[in-house]
């Protein structure tokens, strides 16, 4: 008699969890993003492409697309740029029009990529890093009015992959931990969403 | 899961890939290279990465322009103060000559890789 109304309270408190622990992931990451973001803002530009950035935020999205799916990522993906935007004082300018342009490309891309078998979130972080250059010089080309700063995206997108792959792999690194972390609170009993 | 093989053959394709059009977005771009002669008779467009000298027919005589190392400049008009011909050879994107009694101007086009903002 007494097991069961434990185990039906045990029902209720891991259904409660499952409910909570996606928006408590991504508040979470969506913090960390902004926190890498705002980071990297303060960092001296990069010596031969001064344009370009390592998007360590982009460590964030890729964890919530791996734990959270595509809608987590794209709550941390384009919730970090609105927030860092309102942060840094960029926000609804150019700049900003750029950034969100950049992250929404990025987002949608790296949930495409992750649909494709064989490929690991490094793969997913270098689709989404040269998608995320593509979508700002495309930005960059109509908020200038014409095409010529296009003539730099090339090798941009090309420093840029590698950069994603280094971010991918330091986002596998805490995927990889919290799998972990979540599996063995299943083995304890927990419960594990997604 | 470490990265896979998938990873190493995509993220080398993507390279590759970014690296082949390069030189096509590059030349498409440059394109843009060129001098926009506007004159009494109408605009006409000349590039400005062969060398070449040609006469403009302006309103109270000719203009010669000369093309000359990705340069452009006046080097004789028949205008009274030959402001034109002093200001020289021009090349950086929006510069311009211009001869105003003969209502020539020659405009450099194309977009100069200098930065307005700077993403952070």
């Amino acid at each position: 008699m007494s097991t069961t109304l434990a185990s039906a309270e045990d029902g209720r408190a891991t259904r409660a969890l499952a409910s909570s622990r996606p928006v408590a992931t991504g508040a979470v990451l969506l913090a960390l993003a902004c926190a890498l973001g705002l980071l990297e803002a303060s960092l001296p530009p990069l010596p031969v492409t001064p344009w370009l950035r390592f998007g360590f935020s982009n460590i964030a999205v890729v964890v919530a697309l791996a734990l959270g799916g595509a809608s987590m990522a794209a709550v941390v993906g384009i919730g970090r740029v609105v927030l860092v935007s309102l942060a840094t004082g960029a926000i609804f300018t150019p700049v900003f029009a750029m950034a969100a342009t950049g992250a929404a490309f990025s987002v949608t891309t790296m949930w495409v990529v992750s649909r494709v078998p064989g490929l690991s979130p490094v793969g997913w972080s270098s689709a989404g890093s040269a998608a995320h250059v593509i979508g700002q010089f495309l930005a960059a080309a109509l908020l200038l009015g014409s095409p010529g700063v296009v003539v730099l995206a090339p090798p941009s997108v090309a420093v840029a992959v590698v950069f994603g792959a280094i971010v991918g792999s330091l986002a596998q690194s805490i995927i990889s931990r919290v799998q972990n972390e979540w599996t063995r609170e299943r083995g304890r009993g927990g419960t594990t969403p997604r | 899961m470490p990265m896979t093989r998938g990873d190493h053959i995509f993220v080398g394709a993507l390279v590759a890939a970014a690296l082949l059009v390069w030189p096509l977005v590059a030349s498409a771009g440059s394109a843009g290279d060129t001098a926009l002669v506007t004159g009494p008779e109408g605009v006409s467009s000349v590039s400005l990465r062969a060398d070449s000298a040609f006469v403009v027919q302006g309103r109270i005589g000719e203009v010669d322009v000369l093309v000359e190392n990705g340069t452009v400049s006046v080097e004789e008009a028949s205008c009274p103060d030959q402001v034109c011909v002093h200001t020289g050879a021009v090349s950086a994107p929006g510069a311009a000559v211009a001869c105003v009694p003969n209502g020539v101007i020659i405009t450099i086009e194309g977009d100069g890789i200098e930065y307005d903002a700077r993403i952070r």
